[in-house]
């Protein structure tokens, strides 16, 4: 075992004088290992914020949104309403308790000379408060919760500070579609970019605003009564829902999508699942890629020391000791690229989350944990050695005399 | 006499060359005895070094037997010959004989490691080689710093560094100049003498051939004549 560490050394005797090679080498396995751990931790930080926001929805909620979940895209961009039918067929539904209807869009709102494109989401206070006081861990970071029906709005606390140049002070205006409104309250944050750069008003001055009609809205979130099956209540709020329409519109058609927040967790992990299988395939072909370029280093590294091989084997070298010498040569190689690969990968997740914290455009915050970081080490040093081991596995198996010629 | 410390039983080498054969050596027999020193001489493409490979077990014969202290080496495992060519046998090529990228300190100590001596050990050992070669102030110095003939002293020290009992050199002054290559064959005629071993050399200058006890001239892949130069002949044709 003891003969190992001078294999070991001799391992790197051999690259160190052929450094350049190695380094291009090893640059092959960096740019694979930068791509694989930078888009995981990016990939993973992105889910644990989906994860942590569906968590701050609390427990047992159902959301129902028209359109269909298959289809992501037309659910958010479709337009599509529940009506003031819809709304009742699920308030009828047994074991629901409260029914908190809204509706969001985007708006460009003034406040001084300043105008901004902000989202706005409308919902009914009346209900609307306690729900999100119990439920979603809205509190108050200054100021005072609105007055149903009248002109005033809630600001996220992104919006206090970031939105306009002037921070928004509690009692200021803002005006909306040439109409005034006042802020009355400034929301603690609330754990997701989006909603805190968001403004919060009464569903019915929202539906005066935009002209939605009154009585419907974009989504419904639904409390359960305690002690009801969710599963079993979100059945029955979409048969009925089902019903509605097919008395309104005469079809059965599924245009609007009943979900759990446990469902929704489920939905948005496995589209996670899809983005990370396919930033894992497409680093896995970079990965291959420089494991090829170790491969080729190797091969022609034994090419050009066949003597010394033979050398080494005259001199009573086992195959074994080859073998571990050249394996050493490519995990090193591996190894190396790999420490070039995780850190370079982390500092750019790192700097992605850094800018996203200063800029609201991205929700998310990398995952760089030990773990990944062992991952990249060990991978690419398995990588290395696999890539090295045909090439190894040639010189180990030369034999002498034929090892011995060349040169000559 | 004693066990030959190598016997070459009627071996023969033929190498297959697409469909032609070359037979490289026709039905050698050879023995040498412990503490013999021995030359090889004939022209290039007799067989000196074919010859020198049976005698290192660094290949085997197309045909016969080879005998390395009485054992049969065609029925050893790979690497059980590795273990004992590099405990009984030193080399000394004539050229390339050193690992570039190791130390002269680190080439002297490599057959150690193989022989599983400890690290302390070798150094010791290795370092002793290489001052007796006059080589003290050249240990860290690497192949491509090193004078050919500081070379061909470091190879000489490693050959030696298992403490092996033949030693066996194909050319080792073919690349230098008269004057180096006198110093180096004193070496190891200095060191026969001294340590009492083995040696055989492949060489194609008489004037060293003269050092040796026995000259075994080749032809075309056979022993044509032994010269006796020392005491006793050990093998007549
Ligand atoms: N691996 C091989 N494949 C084919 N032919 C070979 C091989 N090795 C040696 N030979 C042939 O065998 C014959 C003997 O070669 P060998 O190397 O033993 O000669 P030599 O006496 O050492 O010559 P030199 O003095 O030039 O070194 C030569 O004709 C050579 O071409
Ligand atoms: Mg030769």
């Amino acid at each position: 075992m003891a003969e190992v560490k001078e294999y070991f050394h001799i391992a790197i005797r051999n690259l160190r004088t052929r450094s350049l090679r190695s380094w291009l080498t090893i640059l092959g396995i960096v740019i694979g290992v930068f791509l694989i751990i930078s888009l995981l931790s990016l990939s993973e930080g992105i889910k644990q914020t989906i994860n942590q926001q569906l968590r701050s929805l609390g427990g047992e909620m159902i959301f129902v949104m028209p359109g269909d979940i298959s289809n992501i895209m037309a659910m958010f961009t479709s337009g599509a309403k529940l009506e003031k039918e819809d709304i009742g067929a699920i308030e009828r539904t047994r074991g629901v308790e409260t029914v908190l209807t809204m509706s969001y869009q985007s708006l460009v709102a003034r406040y001084g000379q300043e105008g901004k494109m902000v989202f706005m989401s409308g919902l009914s206070w009346e209900k609307g408060i306690e729900i999100m006081e119990r439920f979603q861990g809205w509190s108050l970071k200054q100021g005072e919760w609105p007055t149903p029906g009248k002109r005033e709005i809630l600001i996220g606390k992104q919006v206090e500070t970031e939105i306009f140049e002037k921070p928004v002070k509690v009692g200021s205006e803002i005006v909306i579609k040439g109409k005034r409104f006042k802020v009355v309250g400034i929301l603690n944050s609330l754990g997701s970019k989006q909603d805190d750069s968001s403004l919060y008003l009464d569903l019915s001055l929202y539906q005066d605003l935009t002209g939605e009609k009154r009585g419907a809205a974009q989504m419904a979130m639904v409390k359960v009564r305690d002690g009801s099956d969710v599963n079993k209540v979100a059945e029955d709020i979409k048969e009925n829902l089902s019903e509605t329409r097919k008395r309104r519109i005469g079809t059965d058609v599924a245009d609007f999508s009943v979900i759990t927040s446990e469902k929704m967790g489920d939905i948005a992990g496995s589209i996670m699942a899809v983005i990370q299988f396919a930033i894992i395939a497409f680093a896995g072909i970079a990965i291959v890629v420089g494991g090829i370029g170790i491969m080729n280093t190797m091969f022609t590294s034994i090419r050009e020391r066949t003597r010394e091989i033979g050398i080494m084997k005259a001199v009573g070298a086992r195959n074994s000791a080859v073998l571990i010498i050249f394996l050493f040569e490519a995990g090193i190689i591996g190894f190396a690229g790999g420490i070039g690969g995780t850190f370079l990968g982390a500092g750019l997740a790192k700097a992605i989350e850094m800018y996203g914290q200063v800029h609201p455009l991205f929700y998310f915050s990398a995952s760089i944990t030990p773990g990944l970081i062992v991952f990249g080490l060990v991978f690419s040093f398995l990588v290395g050695c696999l890539s090295g081991f045909f090439p190894a596995r040639r010189a180990a198996n030369l034999k002498p005399v034929e090892a011995l010629r060349r040169y000559e | 006499m004693a066990e030959p410390v190598i016997k070459l039983e009627n071996v023969w080498k033929i190498y297959q060359l697409g469909k032609v054969e070359l037979v490289a050596l026709k039905g050698i027999n050879l023995e040498v005895a412990p503490g013999a020193f021995v030359s090889i001489m004939g022209p290039s493409g007799s067989g000196k070094s074919t010859i020198l490979n049976m005698i290192g077990c660094l290949d085997f014969p197309t045909q016969g037997k080879v005998f390395l202290k009485g054992e049969d080496i065609s029925l050893l495992t790979e690497n059980q010959l590795s273990q004992l060519r590099g405990k009984t046998i030193g080399f000394v090529f004539q050229e390339f004989n050193l690992l570039p990228n190791l130390s002269a300190l680190e080439n002297v100590m490599l057959p150690m490691i193989f022989q599983g001596m400890s690290e302390e050990e070798r150094r010791e050992r290795a370092k002793a080689l290489l001052t007796s070669m006059g080589l003290g102030e050249r240990i860290f110095h690497q192949s491509p710093e090193l004078s050919a003939g500081e070379r061909q002293r470091v190879a000489i020290a490693r050959a030696f560094a298992n403490n092996p009992e033949l030693v066996i050199a194909d050319e080792p002054t073919g690349n230098l100049d008269s004057v180096t290559g006198k110093k180096i064959m004193e070496i190891l005629t200095d060191f026969h003498k001294k340590e009492g071993k083995t040696i055989i050399v492949v060489t194609h200058d008489p004037n060293i051939a003269n050092y040796s006890e026995e000259i075994i001239n080749i032809k075309d892949g056979q022993i044509i004549a032994n010269h006796l130069t020392a005491s006793k002949v050990l093998w007549q044709r």
